[in-house]
């Protein structure tokens, strides 16, 4: 048998695999009544990935296709230079052995699994992308373009590390610029004044839905799962922005509906916990099933795949197009509390602030074995916590389904703890 | 209504009523925090430099008696406008700031990219204005006092920052007068001085174009306004827990302050070049990051609903009953 058939058949043996976890999630998920209705939109997207991802990004057929990693490329951008920006940060189990071949073992479960959906065939758009955009954020990311650039075409974007500095935005913002030379090259569209300000206010209207979505998960009871937000984020990865914003303006709509009828996704007094760490990406959604199945809720998150994606907003100033790409690159770069920065300063207060404004219980800290940034961060984490009185617990794990039952025995016991706490402060 | 469109109709207001308020018997006085200047026949009040540089040009002794209680009262009027309207003075009210702020409309307008300083030439900067107002105090006082044995600086240096002021050529035109603009050859002071205003003059116009308020980075009456800072009663507050840190402020900031961005732990972000023209609060996307208040009551408060508003995306809220 030669390696071409080889690998052919190994890509078929994944995606049924895939097939196979994807039918696992959403099984239960579909018999649950309590859900919101207009979830379905967002539902459809990842039950496409079983028949390898086909139908998942949503672009007319004509357009280029820009793939992303992190959340550090411009989508005012591309979308501005008549492209479809899609996400490929990576969450699936099936894809990692693959990664192996070409990556150390110490690499994290997310950038195997990337570099495994990119050298093989499983999901179609890892395939069809016509640039790949990858931020020198942490080193594993660093090392990528040079991993794939057999598979696709590739172009890096370098990032400062000390944010603080005048060089160092200087230098971003010459980044920015050049990536979106790259991007005109690519669709032969070039980034003009009124089309950069089209894609900016398309993404802020995204960033309305957005902000009533987060508004909305406030409320108490909850109305909705911390797995659903992360679905809807995660939806907004392969989906066109403009058809996102609607379909969230629905849901937001019914959610509302919710709050006023006081509907909830929990019993009273579910604890409240807030989830922060390495990024969760479908189907990698075992520790939020896991809270949700002993009842408790995850009111927030701090993820870059979720809260903190479209948090951030871009302020047109005066218009003009340098001012526009300026307002651009500030947005990506300063307000970003990822842990590849220096100091966790905006990191740790925007933690407290979460953990205020939704009146979180506890905290878990989730690690990926082998993501370093999150990894180094723990402690400073750990100490803020614990001299605000908030507890906190830390799980290491990676993609694999196999400490599930484990995972499941400590976050119990941590909400025991949590609801004994609150016993405590009663009396 | 926006603020940046209240803003302009306020100073627009302001500029007339400064500018032609003679015209209709307004007037507010001689002693007031703004450039609204002296040399202009219909103004409707004038800017407190002129007297001040006048009262100082007496011998010591003079100040014990009634010089002294014209000088302190003087002062007392001009604390007073300067505390309760802080800075807004120059965001919302100054002549000459209004001319500036056109000025770079007219820029972007014809698609002209704005210039930065570098930061830290920007830090340098901020001590040029003190030079001025050492000056503008210094050599009044010199005019009719000896420094150590030294002899008197003569009379033609009297009023010494009006005579290099660019707004005592620029503002008079507005009411038609075009006789500030020469060059007074009666003696080589004033020939210096006059063709120093003339180069001035020329400046202002070419960096207003470039450079947002460039002239405002070195005025003296902001050096002297900044001595309220943290008593006005209209003030600029910050929650730093709230502060993404962003940068959205200082990028917007016509005075490219960085403090309203970097600042995490003080709340008084009234700084030294804040001119309180509130640009930093309309652009803040997040809740209560930034607030200005009046007497500690908040009146404009930065929040993420009203960033996107402000952003123009108000006519867009069909489908949501609160969003947008
Ligand atoms: S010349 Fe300048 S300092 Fe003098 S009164 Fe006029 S505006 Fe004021
Ligand atoms: S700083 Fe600017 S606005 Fe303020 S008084 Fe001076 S010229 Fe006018
Ligand atoms: S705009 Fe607001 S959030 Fe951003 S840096 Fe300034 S104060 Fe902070
Ligand atoms: S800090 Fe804010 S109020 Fe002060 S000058 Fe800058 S933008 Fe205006």
């Amino acid at each position: 048998m030669d390696k071409q058939e080889k690998r052919k058949r190994l890509a078929k043996k994944i995606q049924l695999n895939l097939a196979m976890t994807v039918g696992e999630i959403f099984d239960p998920i579909d018999e649950d009544t309590t859900r919101p209705k207009k979830m379905a939109y967002f539902d459809r997207i990842f039950k496409t990935f079983t028949q390898g991802g086909e139908g998942a990004v949503n672009r007319k057929k004509t357009q280029k296709l820009i793939g992303t990693y992190c959340l550090f490329v411009p989508e005012e951008i591309i979308y501005a230079a008549g492209g479809q920006p899609v996400r490929l940060c990576a969450g699936a189990y099936e894809s990692v052995e693959v990664g192996e071949e070409f990556l150390p073992d110490s690499a994290c479960p997310m950038v195997k699994s990337e570099v495994g959906f990119t050298t093989l065939p499983v999901l179609s758009f890892y395939q069809q992308c016509d640039l790949v955009a990858i931020p020198a954020s942490c080193d594993w990311k660093a090392k990528m373009a040079e991993i794939i650039h057999d598979y696709v075409p590739v172009v890096m974007l370098d990032m400062p590390k000390v944010k603080e500095g005048e060089a160092s935005r200087a230098f971003w913002l010459s980044e920015v610029k050049r990536f979106t030379k790259e991007v005109e090259k690519v669709t032969g569209m070039r980034v003009t004044r009124s089309r950069l300000r089209g894609a900016i206010q398309m993404i802020q209207k995204a960033q309305v839905q957005f902000r009533r979505f987060h508004e909305i998960r406030k409320a108490e009871p909850p109305v909705i799962h911390g797995r659903d937000a992360l679905e809807v984020l995660n939806a907004y990865f392969y989906d066109h922005v403009e058809s996102w914003t609607a379909a969230m303006a629905t849901l937001n709509d019914e959610l509302e509906e919710r709050v006023n009828n006081r509907e909830s996704v929990a019993k009273p007094m579910a604890t409240r916990l807030l989830i922060t760490g390495s990024p969760m990406v479908f189907p990698n959604w075992k520790i939020p099933t896991v809270i949700e199945e002993l009842g408790g809720v995850m009111v927030a998150d701090e993820f870059c795949t979720s809260n903190r994606y479209l948090h951030d907003k871009v302020a047109v100033d005066e218009g003009l197009l340098s001012d526009m790409l300026h307002a651009i690159a500030d947005r990506y770069l300063l307000p970003s509390c990822c842990p590849i920065f220096s100091t966790t300063i905006d990191r740790r207060d925007r933690l407290l602030q979460l953990i205020k404004d939704y009146r979180a219980e506890g905290v878990i800290y989730h690690i990926l074995k082998g993501c370093h940034p999150y990894d180094v961060e723990t402690r400073i984490i750990e100490k803020l916590l614990q001299d605000n009185g908030v507890p906190m617990l830390k799980i290491e794990t990676d993609y694999s389904p196999q400490d599930v039952e484990q995972l499941r025995t400590r976050i119990e016991a941590f909400m025991e703890t949590l609801k004994g706490q609150r016993h405590k402060e009663k009396s | 209504m926006k603020v940046y469109r209240l803003r302009i109709a306020v100073q627009a207001i302001s500029f007339i009523i400064l500018i032609y308020g003679g015209l209709f018997y307004i007037d507010m006085g001689n002693r007031m925090p703004t450039f609204s200047c002296a040399y202009v026949d219909d103004r409707g009040g004038g800017c407190f430099l002129i007297g001040f540089q006048h009262m100082l040009s007496r011998p010591f002794g003079e100040f014990l008696g009634d010089a002294g209680i014209r000088l302190l009262k003087a002062m007392g009027i001009f604390a007073l406008w300067s505390i309760v309207l802080n800075k807004a003075w120059c965001g919302w009210i100054c002549p000459f700031g209004f001319l500036q702020d056109m000025l770079s409309k007219i820029r972007s307008f014809f698609d002209v990219d704005l210039s930065r300083f570098g930061w830290i030439t920007r830090t340098r900067y901020k001590s040029v204005k003190y030079i001025f107002l050492v000056l503008l105090i210094l050599i009044p006082l010199g005019i009719a006092n000896s420094f150590f044995g030294l002899e008197k600086i003569p009379r033609d240096w009297s009023v010494p920052f009006c005579q290099i002021c660019p707004a005592r050529v620029i503002l008079p035109v507005f009411n038609g007068d075009f006789s500030q603009i020469h060059i007074d050859f009666s003696s080589n002071t004033t020939m210096v001085l006059t063709t120093i205003v003339m180069v001035l003059v020329a400046l202002f116009f070419t960096t207003a174009f470039v450079k947002r308020r460039f002239f405002c980075s070195y005025c003296p009456m902001l050096a002297l306004l900044s001595l309220f800072d943290k008593i006005g009663l209209l003030s600029l507050k910050k929650n730093g827990q709230r502060c993404t840190r962003c940068g959205n402020c200082s990028r917007a900031c016509p005075m490219e302050i960085r403090e309203i961005e970097e600042e995490k732990v003080l709340t008084n972000l009234v700084t030294q070049d804040c001119t309180l023209c509130l640009r930093c609060v309309e652009v803040c996307p997040e809740d209560k990051a930034l607030e200005t208040r009046f007497c500690g009551i908040p009146i404009f408060t930065a929040s993420q609903q009203g960033f996107l508003k402000r952003q123009g995306l108000d006519e867009e809220s069909h489908t949501n009953k609160n969003g947008a």
